[in-house]
């Protein structure tokens, strides 16, 4: 199925879950946050949280960048 | 004499800390994660900056080349991480940007920009200050990064920030603390801590921001982008250790004319 992540579209798994998901994109889901469809997902919610195709996900994390 | 000093930085250290919102940090110098050449580097100028705090930024996740996460280079077992909304035009985007940094790190700490013109990075103080008021509610410990207006400062304090960060001169500038008497007067009416953000370019920089009485003083550019950022780095440890004992020390007055330092009894005749 294809979903868009973080702005392009991308072939995944049918069916994934979120876990599954990070783990097909080799994230490490303690390191991200994740919005489903403007929806912030919480990381307990990532197991039963199943994806379907046209999804648009943000996967999120911290970076370089300080300012000052 | 030496012995002394060391001493003096060492109970310091205990007693006299760095508080905010219940959190409570011995170093008074807050560094970023940007700019830097590598990681390693970085890890090196965090470890020789002996600050506690480290600011970073909230981004996508690159898909689509495997890098090295800044994450494997800061012990987060020893550094606070203060995420921060660098890069957001509106209150909106920083407020977004907040909640999926709360996300990541599990932690209501954000250093909120919202920037008002790409040249000067300056703050938009009104998206700022909405902003606040609703981060505030949402349970956030907000430290915003604001003009060195005093009026503003007072705002953002009334509206539930945490600090408030005021410039010193534009990000990335080196420019210094462009008004000293500014920063004094956001000094006098503010209860909260005032943490310097923005402009330092030397250590005698963030001594002068922590002379004035300056809870803190907050740098990212000025460590990274140094010849040598490592040694940058512990320059600007013991600038903000200088700045903060000569500010609890109390400095003597300014006069125009000398004071004789000895004695004018006992002069040869």
């Amino acid at each position: 199925m294809e979903l868009t992540i973080n702005g392009k579209p991308r072939e995944v798994t049918d069916g994934a879950t979120i876990t599954a998901l990070l783990e097909e994109l080799k994230i490490h889901p303690l390191r991200v946050a994740v919005q489903l469809n403007l929806e912030v997902i919480k990381r307990e919610r990532y197991e039963e949280t199943t994806l379907k195709s046209g999804d648009k996900l943000e996967i999120i994390t911290f970076m370089a960048g300080g300012s000052g | 004499m030496r012995d002394g000093t060391v001493r003096k930085e060492k109970e310091m250290e205990k007693s006299d800390t760095l508080k905010f919102a219940g959190r409570e940090f011995r170093s008074r110098l807050i560094v970023g994660t940007g700019k830097y050449p590598d990681y390693r580097l970085m890890q090196q100028a965090h470890e020789a900056s002996g600050a506690e705090i480290v600011t970073v930024a909230v981004r996508r996740v690159n898909l689509d080349r495997s890098q090295e996460s800044l994450l494997d280079y800061i012990d987060t077992k020893r550094y606070t991480l203060l995420p921060n909304t660098a890069g957001c035009y509106t209150a909106e985007e920083a407020i977004k940007t907040s909640i999926l940094a709360r996300e990541v790190g599990l932690s209501d700490l954000i250093k909120l920009e919202v920037i008002g013109d790409q040249r000067t990075l300056f703050p938009d103080n009104e998206g700022l200050l909405k902003a606040t008021k609703v981060l505030v509610k949402e349970g956030f410990v907000v430290l915003p990064y604001t003009n060195d207006d005093p009026v503003m400062a007072k705002k953002l304090e009334d509206a539930g920030a945490a600090a408030v960060m005021p410039l010193g001169a534009p990000i990335g500038s080196g420019l210094g603390i462009r008004n000293p008497y500014n920063i004094k007067i956001i000094l006098e009416t503010a209860k909260v801590p005032v943490i310097v953000d923005a402009g330092v370019g030397t250590a005698s920089d963030a001594t002068i921001a922590m002379e004035l009485g300056c809870d803190g003083v907050l740098m990212n550019t000025g460590i990274a982008g140094a010849k040598d950022p490592v040694a940058m780095a512990e320059a600007m440890r013991h600038a903000v250790i200088a700045g903060r004992l000569a500010y609890l020390a109390g400095r003597i007055p300014k006069k125009l004319y000398a004071t004789a330092t000895s004695p004018i009894e006992g002069m040869i005749e």
